[in-house]
């Protein structure tokens, strides 16, 4: 069966600004934080970090009492991202019969529906109870999201979940990719969610030491990616999706086209849980490029991975100058994370939006909280964003997510010709 | 509180069910209680009322039979 193209014909997303993907998009190239400082009664001791969450986001009212009571939050938010993908792409919910056999989804998440299991630990060991809620095994299931979505949508065909840490999500989509352009499926729907804040969970990120710290004043501004005063990432919670479709099944349908996903690569250090390497993201970056049949001449920007650890920030630069050659400082570059956050298993998703969304509107969101005087000198080689950019004449734009475990996966994305 | 009660308050907390359609003819599935929501409305029973149901219990078709179910297990199981 002969290559087909992808369109992405849909985009959902439960926004940290609490609007819509115009607003996502406008507040972005504003440069515009949505981290907030997040405080807790938890004991023995509370949560006070710099977060990012959804707090305008309502399950019940979005998905309707009954269906929202049967999943974890990393559910709600993600089956939500997918039905606004899914109107967006102007498909109905319901279908006839067989219709949607061979549709799918490909759903990234780290850490699933945690908050079930949490809430069942602390029923066992701390309020004494002696046995849990019967639905506990089903709302804390890693395939919870994309098990919901298949039957909300019914769509028949591969229903699965992609665990791989900070990239879940962007591996999610390139299998999605794979899927529609060798035939298999004509529609997929993709994208990722995760819900950080359960305590246990945060509290585990914290003794890595890589979480940037802040209070009430600071956590706007706590995220650095590529800043010599960066002091680690910031965690959120989020829910983002697309919708893949055959671009010949798209046009002939009258879907509007947002953009097309042309290339997908994945490599594995393999050498370090936690210590990323440059020759690893190299491979990812070069297969991404081959898979799509492009010369690193052709890209014009790239959303970094830039989580804004000490050692991850100067790694996947020095991997885009290995690749990009001479071309690297003129590349502009920017980690949208230093405004939404590390979504974790929607972090691929989310950015995988913003760079669809900064080929179609011809614009370029800034890394927050850095300018040329805080750069990182271990960081330059590169043309840094300090601020948006508008007017700006995009083709092709790449997608970075870099996973603990050594994980690396590229999205290359193309804008459509008007 | 009344086994009907209970079973009134859970549907509507989940489901967005009025009360006034929980009445004893009604049937469970009607009421949109598949197997699943069966064992949380059991979960929901023993919690409440502090009674043990068998594992080999027979699921009830009808309100009026789960509500006859929890009484009979009320008054064997707290004499």
């Amino acid at each position: 069966m002969n290559p087909r193209r992808v369109a992405i014909t849909g985009l959902g997303l439960v926004s940290p600004y609490g609007g819509d993907l115009t607003d996502f998009f406008a507040r972005l190239t504003a440069g515009e934080s949505a981290i907030r400082h997040l405080s807790t009664d938890d004991q023995p001791q509370p949560l006070s970090i710099p977060f990012v969450s959804c707090p305008a986001f309502d399950a019940d009212a979005e998905l309707g009492k009954p269906l929202a009571s049967m999943m974890d939050r990393f559910a709600q938010l993600g089956m939500a991202a997918a039905f606004t993908a899914w109107a967006d792409a102007g498909l109905p919910r319901a279908a006839d019969a067989g219709s949607r056999d061979h549709w799918g989804v490909a759903w990234g998440t780290a850490l699933g529906g945690t908050l079930a299991y949490e809430k069942g630990y602390r029923d066992l060991w701390q309020r004494g109870r002696d046995r849990l809620p019967p639905l506990t095994v089903l709302l804390g299931m890693n395939n919870a999201a994309n098990a919901h979505i298949s039957i909300q949508l019914g769509l028949g065909g591969v229903s699965m979940s992609h665990t791989v840490a900070c990239a879940s999500s962007a591996i999610a989509i390139g299998e999605a990719f794979r899927r529609v352009r060798s035939g298999e499926a004509p529609v997929m729907l993709t994208g990722g969610s995760d819900v950080p804040q359960a305590y246990g969970v945060a509290r585990a990120w914290e003794a890595l030491r890589v979480m940037a710290p802040g209070d009430a004043k600071t956590s706007a501004a706590a995220c650095r990616p590529f800043a010599a005063d960066r002091r680690g990432l910031v965690l959120g919670e989020g829910g983002a999706a697309l919708v893949l479709e055959d671009w010949e099944h798209a046009v002939a349908r009258g879907a509007r086209i947002h953009g097309e996903i042309v290339g997908y690569g994945t490599s594995c250090d393999h050498s370090h849980l936690v210590r990323p390497e440059v020759a690893g993201q190299v491979r990812a970056l070069n297969a991404t490029l081959a898979d799509a049949g492009l010369a690193a001449a052709d890209i014009d920007y790239v959303n970094a991975h830039g989580t804004a650890t000490a050692e991850g920030d100067p790694v996947e630069i020095a991997a885009l100058r290995a690749v990009f050659g001479e071309r690297a400082e003129t590349l502009p570059v920017s980690a949208t994370k230093s405004m939404h956050g590390h979504l974790l298993g929607a972090a691929g998703a989310i950015e995988a939006i913003a760079t669809v969304l900064a080929l179609r509107e011809q614009a370029i969101p800034p890394t927050a909280n850095l300018n040329p005087d805080t750069l990182d000198p271990a960081c330059s080689g590169v043309d840094h964003v300090f601020s948006g950019r508008h007017g700006v004449s995009l083709r092709t734009a790449l997608s970075n997510s870099f996973a603990f475990g050594g994980s690396n996966a590229v999205l290359a994305f193309r804008a459509v010709t008007r | 509180m009344k086994s009907i009660e209970l079973i009134r308050n859970f549907l509507n907390a989940r489901q967005d069910i009025e009360a006034t359609k929980v009445v004893p003819e009604a049937l469970l599935a009607d009421l949109g209680v598949d197997s699943l929501m069966m064992l949380e409305l059991i979960f929901e029973f023993e919690d409440r009322l502090s009674i043990k149901l068998p594992h080999d219990l027979k699921s009830p078709k009808t309100v009026g039979e789960m509500v006859a179910l929890m009484d009979g297990l009320i008054a064997s199981q707290k004499g």
